[in-house]
């Protein structure tokens, strides 16, 4: 069994077809990259496996239940988190405010029991906190804490939104473009918390990115799509050598 | 940051000591305020946190008011027993008002749809005279609490700063706990608040529920307080008294509802003697918050002093 499984995955949108008859799995301890040009389908195809689209045809199952009739907030539950492409940070929030936000479902609290103050909503609301600050810190940012999150820069929200996703431990991490607009250094920073995901914590990632020197080092398996079709899918340096992946998406 | 919020306390506590140095028509004035606190926070979840065109607040407020006027004439029930009952209708309308939001109505949709919700509910009270008195409105008897009448302004007074008290609290507790975050990330972001599990829609309909709670509430203090409920009570003016409120206090600010409620009740207030000055009043009050604390009220206070920071404001 894989932790994801695509099988056929289609998505219209009237008559366009963006993502047609995908399939693929992902399974844990592997990075797998998906490359192509622009309209490729690669955000859609994140979205449909995220529940914000809906599949026209085909089927996605999680742990061998099938996801894509269910709802985002469902989705996300069951252990698939998602970044997004233009930053889905909480302005208004600080940046411990939004993983807290991330960390939702694991804070206990009832509403009854917070209305009138009880010990166990305030002690879960405190240790929600705790938690967030660990894993601040852990990524190495604990002093942006405080910060509000719009005001942090463009690294620093790239890795609070990451942090964010990852605060529950999901078994299947999303990344929409995660190093676009990054400097060098803390790209490479980016690239080693990747690995080091996968390596240690055996989780599961699927990225789209644009920047191939990235895609190259970062990924285990590549995936390219092109007019919503799976083109190729291998390691990297072979697919780097396919023909019509040349064609199609370097232009050569 | 906590501890000091213990500050707030010494409101309520100097508030006490009120009655003895003003006369019976300041009193109501101030019981008017602790009123419109209510519509304030209320209203504000769902404006300030939430984040939602949604103007349904009056509507909230009439059927409060209402729901208690008709509990105490109709079945003769004390009008303590009826504030909770009076909550719930509000919160039952916080629930059909979240509808169109929950189908995914946003925006100036939102805002117009909400509208109408308002004034649907203005026709209804004049069409049901049954119930309501229509046009004529409804007299309501003195408000009564374990038997004892609330006779004077002063007796009311002690009786709705309790029940502010509790319900602010309360909303503070909830505006600062996982749910007031899910609140402000579904302000924030709708699709990213889906993509962290958190269920928007249910939280869509606790918010207007809760908001129509709150401002049902308010409505039952505010048929105890005025003795009489009339339809046109419950009209745009009043609408935009709230947003007043909520706009000079500060958006998604507990405080600021708070001290919104306050200038925005006593404004008007303080110029009675010259007529006609008052409504200008009302308007270079207005005029002049919003010009030079476009954050409201809040983000003075929260100048002046941290205590009155709340979290969800920056500083600018």
């Amino acid at each position: 069994m894989a932790l994801l499984e695509v099988s056929g995955a289609s998505v219209q949108f009237g008559g366009l077809t963006a993502v047609s008859e995908v399939s693929f799995h992902a399974e844990p301890g592997e990075v797998r990259a998906i490359i192509g040009p622009n309209g490729a389908g690669k955000t859609t195809l994140f979205k449909a496996i995220a529940g914000e689209e809906q599949l026209s045809g085909g089927t996605i199952q999680f742990r061998d239940e099938p996801i894509h009739t269910l709802t985002p907030h469902e989705i996300s539950a069951r252990g698939v988190r998602r970044t997004f492409q233009n930053g889905g940070l909480f302005g208004e929030l600080t940046a411990l405010e939004n993983i807290l936000a991330g960390l939702h479902t694991r804070i206990p609290s009832s509403f009854g029991g917070l209305l009138v103050g009880t010990k166990s909503a305030r002690d879960a609301e405190k240790a929600g906190t705790r938690r967030a600050r660990e894993l601040l810190e852990l990524m190495g940012i604990p002093h942006v804490a405080d910060q509000w999150a719009r005001d942090l820069s463009g690294g620093q929200q790239r890795m609070v939104e990451i942090v964010r996703a990852l605060a529950t431990d999901p078994p299947l991490l999303l990344l929409d473009e995660p190093a676009v607009g990054l400097a060098p250094p803390v790209r490479s920073e980016l690239l080693k918390i990747i690995r080091r995901l996968v390596e240690e914590e055996n989780i599961a990632v699927i990225l789209i990115e644009h920047a191939i020197e990235f895609v190259m080092t970062v990924c285990d398996t590549l995936m390219v799509l092109n007019n919503g079709e799976l083109i190729a899918e291998g390691p990297p340096e072979e697919v780097r050598r396919n023909r019509e992946v040349l064609e199609a998406y370097l232009g050569r | 940051m906590k501890p000091t919020r213990s500050l707030f306390w010494l409101l309520p506590l100097a508030a006490l000591a009120l009655p003895l140095f003003i006369n019976p028509y300041h009193q109501y004035v101030i019981n008017l305020i602790l009123v419109y606190v209510l519509v304030g926070v209320g209203f504000n979840i769902v404006v300030g946190n939430l984040g939602q065109l949604a103007f349904s607040n009056v509507a909230f407020f009439g059927i409060g008011a209402y729901a208690s006027a008709i509990f105490t004439t109709q079945l003769g029930i004390p009008w303590w027993l009826t504030i909770i009952p009076a909550g719930l209708a509000g919160a039952l309308a916080g629930c059909a008002a979240s509808i169109p939001a929950l189908r995914g109505v946003r925006l100036f949709y939102l805002a117009i749809m909400t509208l109408a919700f308002g004034e649907l509910m203005r026709w209804t009270y004049i069409r049901t005279p049954f119930l309501t008195g229509g046009s004529m409105g409804l007299t309501v008897p003195p408000a009564e609490l374990f038997g004892w009448v609330l006779e004077t302004e002063t007796q009311k007074f002690y009786v709705f700063l309790v029940i502010v008290v509790v319900i602010v609290v309360a909303v503070g507790r909830i505006l600062e706990s996982r749910i007031g975050r899910a609140f402000l990330a579904i302000k924030n972001d709708e699709r990213a608040a889906a993509a962290m599990a958190i269920p928007t829609g249910r939280y869509f309909l606790l918010a207007f529920a809760l908001s129509g709670f709150v401002v049902g509430v308010g409505g039952a203090m505010y048929a105890a307080l005025v003795g009489h409920l009339s339809p046109e009570a419950f009209d745009l003016v009043q609408l935009i008294l709230h947003f007043a409120i909520i706009m000079v206090g500060g958006l998604g600010s507990l405080v600021g509802s708070i001290f919104g409620a306050i200038l925005i009740t006593a404004t008007p207030e303080l110029f009675r003697d010259w007529p006609g000055f008052e409504e200008l009043m009302f308007g270079i009050v207005i005029v002049l918050v919003i010009l030079f604390l476009p954050r409201g009220l809040a983000s003075l206070l929260a100048r002046l002093h941290p205590v009155f920071k709340d979290r969800y404001l920056r500083d600018d």
